[in-house]
């Protein structure tokens, strides 16, 4: 099996290639009993008249075969590391998320570290915002207890808010979790300090389906949405405003005619619960009961967690106004981010000048001249 | 490309007329994308093999290879013939390695040589990702089995490498010294297809002597009126690092030019030496086998080994150095068959305690395991928290990687040891498997010792190679035995040696004023570790006056011209006024006052307890001061204490007294420790 990893990995990270279009390739070789290594040797002929591939995308694929030898050398030292690489035909790849995912969407290579056998029980995700209220923290808790005590895996996206308390109640009530990373499996290395002793036990299971060592962005924070929502049987939603990651992830589950509970607001709230159980997601109580709710009041949510794109645009604006490091930032506009990721978003955006040194600093290609130089020289 | 149009490009490159017959076949294979693995012996032409086809490749060729010395020669060598490659290893700065990986990158070589441990450099694996790569070789491959004579850790990694390549990218792997286990091992490991080409072995212009003897002094008198007469310029292997030392001294006392090499040299005196010993500046290297592999100088004409090998395919491979020029080369191996009184042969024990010591008892593997069982840790914090030697720790690593129980796993730039999910229990049967394989070995090599049969025969047919009916040329077959008669000049000039040779203390350091010091003695090695331990710990008394004798001669030789204010002594740990005593005796014979101000500010264990150069380190330090600073200010003054070990508290004291304005410190002891922890 291992020989296949560089293979795999090959095709899983070509870019520009449609999943359904890799996925296709996939079945198309189970069904000939054929293996990747075997897709790799065909002729070029057989790549376009067996699987259709046009004339772009067979040059892509040359090039990933030209690049085996590359992913080799990764494929060596992430074993080498203890994570785990696991293709779509493997017999340790999550069933839920093939089966949820299926061809159009599941992911080829899954990179974990921790108990495999996690990925085999039945689940549950509780998804909500970054800044939830208390009544959110709490049906989170009481869900996450219900699942570790009925023996059910939780589903943690790893973020501030509802992910990160599901995940310590499902710890706290002695379950198990899976950890869907925003990044690369190689870059966690916070996470794997703090869970470690859960991770050796095998309580905690870490899964990533990015590039090993690709860095948090907001593009792979929206793009793990639907993983986490793979992974579990069932979904809760403790609290969606009517945009964000939250909402169009369950907006999409809804769309897949998944099963997804939302937890019944209080009149007073103002989030997006109640558009989204009247657009067919199951309104529960605060533990997690059915109950025979009926949306009186379908206002529209005022109360709108800060999305990426706002705290992007925010920097941006603030940027314009003189030179900053990302923690400098980050402690001035108050944002939940921290300052690697700041760092890493700015890194690659147009219009950002970065400023070598220690710390790095950025300013905006349009700062005015008056600007200030340093966030603590003006104050 | 066939055999003649290949031969065309040779010459136009290498400026060889032909390949070999197996030179060929291997190169022919490695063209088709084969897998191969290569046993000649050295001198065959091994390394033409990858060069010349790398040169064909359109990418990169990467070489693994363990050997400094031989990367840096072939490097030169290529680069001779205008062909573009370059190597990374430990000998050049970090900024010429992170040269040599963008060169890599961007397509400017031909030939990459790497060392096996860089595969757990980060920037190195994230290089590779952008080569263009076209083959991989594995040079000195018998170290990827944990049955061949030098298994490495940093090997295992490169068979994973090697499996996890696309088919069709050519493999080589190459070696002079297989035994069949080992060749059947390699093949697996590396995977089914893989093809071997094995030549010859024989090397039919080696003079194979064993000389018996009955004590160590027995070896150093044959050699210093022997040594100059022989043929040429060689090599003598000793089996310690201490003994290079002690050969290089005796050796220097009798006046024959020999200089000593060991790996704890730093990297510019080796090059230095390997340099000399290229040029033939000295009769002969004193050396710990850690020279001359991959060393390519044709022209050895002798390797003596004072302490027997591990097996014969260690002998093998080591006396495979000399003589590659094919002209008459003399192997002599001593051994002290003296028996002491458990019935046991004296040099039987050395290669014997190397293999009982090579693991660490299971204890320290679990107390390893228990540390990562409760969080991940880097190497310095294991070592402090299980107070372990280092080396120890080493390898108590490597066998629960290779388990995979733990797992080393990097983050930024900082390595950490993980305890793995459903980890297996420690496996010993492994341990014990390997040990019984290591003793039979040695039983094999102590065989050869004492065989009367052909000596080169005898090596061939332990690597496997029984190709051939004739071997002659050895002191049982052609040539006249070797024996210990010494004359009674001799064994005078080697009495005066043991009362005129001190070992040095080499403290040196750019942040004090300390300088190297010297002892009167090794500890081990003679009755003054025996009298020390006596007073120190049997309430012998003061230690006697012979040492003081001593210990004067040591200080005249080393500090004689010098002028020193004042003498301080170490303040002792647990062993009362010994050492005060016997500093103020040094004082009244030298004539130099005494001061007693040197004191502890805050208690220390005794250095010996600990296990590794960290713990000594963290124990003295800010240990100790002076009462009456302005006092020193601007003298010269002498460091005593009893015994030396890792130097950590002297080099601790001199710090201190360097920033009280001392000029100069200058350490005498009366015995150094053998094998310090460092």
């Amino acid at each position: 099996m291992n020989e296949e990893l560089a293979y795999w990995l090959a095709l899983a990270h070509i870019p520009k290639i449609k999943t359904k279009t890799k996925n296709e390739i996939i079945v198309h070789l189970f069904e000939q009993a054929k293996n990747i290594i075997d897709f790799f040797q065909f002729e070029v002929s057989t790549w376009s008249h067996d699987f259709g591939l046009n004339q772009s995308e067979i040059e892509l694929f040359l090039e990933a075969k030209n690049e085996l030898p590359n992913y080799a050398f990764l494929v060596e030292d992430l074993l080498e590391q203890g994570y785990n690489i696991l293709p779509i035909t493997s017999p340790d790849y999550s069933p839920t998320l093939k089966k949820n995912l299926g061809r159009v969407h599941a992911p080829q290579v899954i990179y974990t570290k921790g108990n495999l056998q996690i990925m085999k029980e039945q689940s549950i995700a509780i998804v909500g915002s970054r800044n939830a209220n208390d009544d959110s923290i709490r049906f989170t808790d009481n869900i996450a207890k219900k699942a570790s005590v009925e023996y059910k895996v939780v589903v943690s996206g790893f973020a501030k808010g509802v992910d990160k308390q599901a995940l310590d109640s499902a710890l706290k009530h002695k379950g198990q979790s899976i950890i869907v990373l925003p990044q690369g499996i190689a870059t966690f290395q916070s996470g794997f300090k703090n869970y470690y002793k859960q991770i050796i036990n095998g309580d905690v299971l870490v899964l990533s389906t990015f590039y090993p060592k690709a860095p948090w962005s907001v593009q792979l924070a929206m793009a793990r949405n639907p993983i986490i929502y793979g992974l579990a049987s069932e979904i809760y939603v403790a609290e969606s405003s009517e945009k964000g990651g939250t909402w169009s992830g369950v907006m999409d589950g809804l769309r897949k005619k998944r099963t997804i509970y939302v937890r019944q607001p209080n009149p007073k709230e103002k989030n997006a619960n109640n558009i989204l159980i009247s657009n067919g997601g199951k309104a529960v109580d605060i533990n997690g009961n059915i109950t025979d709710y009926e949306i009186k009041n379908n206002d529209k949510s005022l109360l709108f967690e800060p999305n990426s794109n706002e705290v992007e645009e925010k920097i941006i604006a603030f940027l314009k106004k003189g030179v900053f490091s990302a923690k400098e930032i980050v402690s001035f506009l108050k944002i939940d981010w921290n300052s690697r990721q700041v760092s890493n978003f700015l890194k690659n955006k147009r219009d950002i000048i970065t400023i070598q040194g220690k710390p790095l600093k950025f300013t905006h290609h349009n700062k005015s001249n008056l600007a200030q130089k340093t966030l603590f020289d003006n104050l | 490309m066939n055999r003649q149009e290949a031969e065309i490009k040779l010459k136009n490159i290498f400026g060889f007329d032909h390949f070999y017959d197996e030179q060929w076949e291997t190169i022919d294979l490695l063209f088709q994308g084969k897998k191969v693995l290569l046993i000649e012996k050295t001198g065959f032409g091994k390394s033409l093999c990858f060069q010349f086809p790398a040169t064909q490749f359109q990418g990169l060729t990467i070489i693994f290879s363990p050997l400094i010395a031989l990367m840096r020669d072939q490097v030169k060598g290529l680069n001779e013939k205008g062909i573009d490659a370059k190597y990374i290893n430990s000998e050049q700065t970090p900024q010429e390695n992170s040269q040599t990986i963008q060169d890599a990158i961007e397509g400017k070589l031909k030939i990459l040589y790497i060392a096996p441990e860089r595969q757990e450099n980060q920037e190195w694996i994230t290089a590779t990702r952008k080569m263009n790569l076209s083959m991989i070789v594995v040079d000195e491959a018998h170290t990827i089995s944990v049955w061949g004579h030098d298994f490495r850790p940093a090997f295992r990694r490169i068979i994973n490498l090697v499996k996890l390549l696309p088919q069709n990218l050519p493999v080589l792997a190459t070696t002079a010294t297989a035994t069949k286990r080992v060749q059947e091992d390699i093949e697996k490991q590396i995977s089914g297809d893989i093809q071997t080409i094995r030549g010859e072995l024989i090397r039919d212009n080696f003079g194979l002597y064993v000389i018996k003897v009955e004590s160590e002094d027995d070896k150093l008198l044959w050699l210093a009126e022997n040594l100059s007469i022989m043929e040429g310029n060689g090599i003598i292997y000793t089996g310690t690092r201490v003994n290079t030392e002690i050969y290089s001294r005796w050796f220097e006392f009798t006046g024959i030019k020999t200089t000593e090499y060991n790996a704890g040299l730093d990297a510019n005196s080796r090059k230095e030496i390997e340099k000399g010993l290229m040029s033939n500046k000295w009769k002969a290297v004193i050396s710990t086998n850690a020279l001359g592999m991959g060393i390519d100088k044709p022209d050895i004409r002798f390797i003596v080994h004072t302490q027997i090998p591990a097996s014969p395919i260690h002998y093998y491979q080591e006396i495979g150095r000399a003589g590659r020029d094919g002209k008459p080369t003399q192997l002599i191996l001593f051994y002290n068959s003296t028996k002491d009184k458990n019935e046991i042969e004296e040099d039987s024990k050395l290669p014997k305690a190397f293999i009982d010591g090579a693991r660490p008892s299971l204890k320290n593997y679990k107390k390893v395991i228990d540390a990562l069982k409760t969080e991940q840790l880097g190497e310095r914090q294991i070592i402090k928290t299980t107070n372990l030697k280092q080396t120890q720790i080493k390898v108590i690593k490597a066998d629960l990687i290779e388990q995979g129980i733990i797992k080393e796993v990097i983050y930024g730039r900082t390595k950490k040891y993980e305890y793995q999910f459903n980890a297996p229990e420690l496996n010993t049967k492994a341990f014990d498997d390997l040990r019984e394989l290591k003793l039979k070995e040695l039983n094999s090599m102590l065989e050869y010792i004492n065989i009367t049969s052909s000596r080169m025969k005898f090596l061939c047919d332990y690597l496997g190679d029984n190709s051939h009916t004739q071997y002659l040329n050895c002191d049982n077959t052609t040539l006249e035995k070797l024996k210990v008669n010494p004359k009674d000049s001799t064994k005078q000039k080697l009495l005066e040696h043991r009362e005129s040779y001190f070992p040095e203390l080499l403290v040196e350091s750019k942040s004090s004023k300390i300088i190297n010091g010297i002892a009167a003695s090794y500890y081990g090695t003679s009755s003054i570790g025996a009298a020390l331990h006596r007073s120190k710990y049997e309430n012998g008394g003061d230690f006697p006056d012979f040492l003081l004798k001593l210990t004067l001669k040591a200080f005249r030789k080393k500090y004689e011209q010098q002028h020193f204010d004042l003498i301080l002594y170490v303040p002792p740990t647990e062993s009362g006024d010994l050492v005060k005593n016997f500093a103020e005796k040094l004082s009244q014979v030298l004539n130099i006052p005494i001061s007693h101000k040197l004191i502890k500010t805050g208690t220390t264990q005794a250095q010996k307890a600990l296990k590794n150069a960290c713990l000594k380190k963290d124990n003295v330090s800010k240990k100790f001061s002076y009462s009456d600073p302005k006092e020193i200010s601007g003298k010269s003054v002498i460091l005593f204490d009893d015994i030396f070990d890792s130097g950590a508290t002297i080099k601790e004291i001199a710090n201190i007294l360097t920033k009280f304005g001392v000029v100069k410190i200058a350490p005498l002891v009366i015995a150094k420790t053998v094998g310090g922890d460092i």
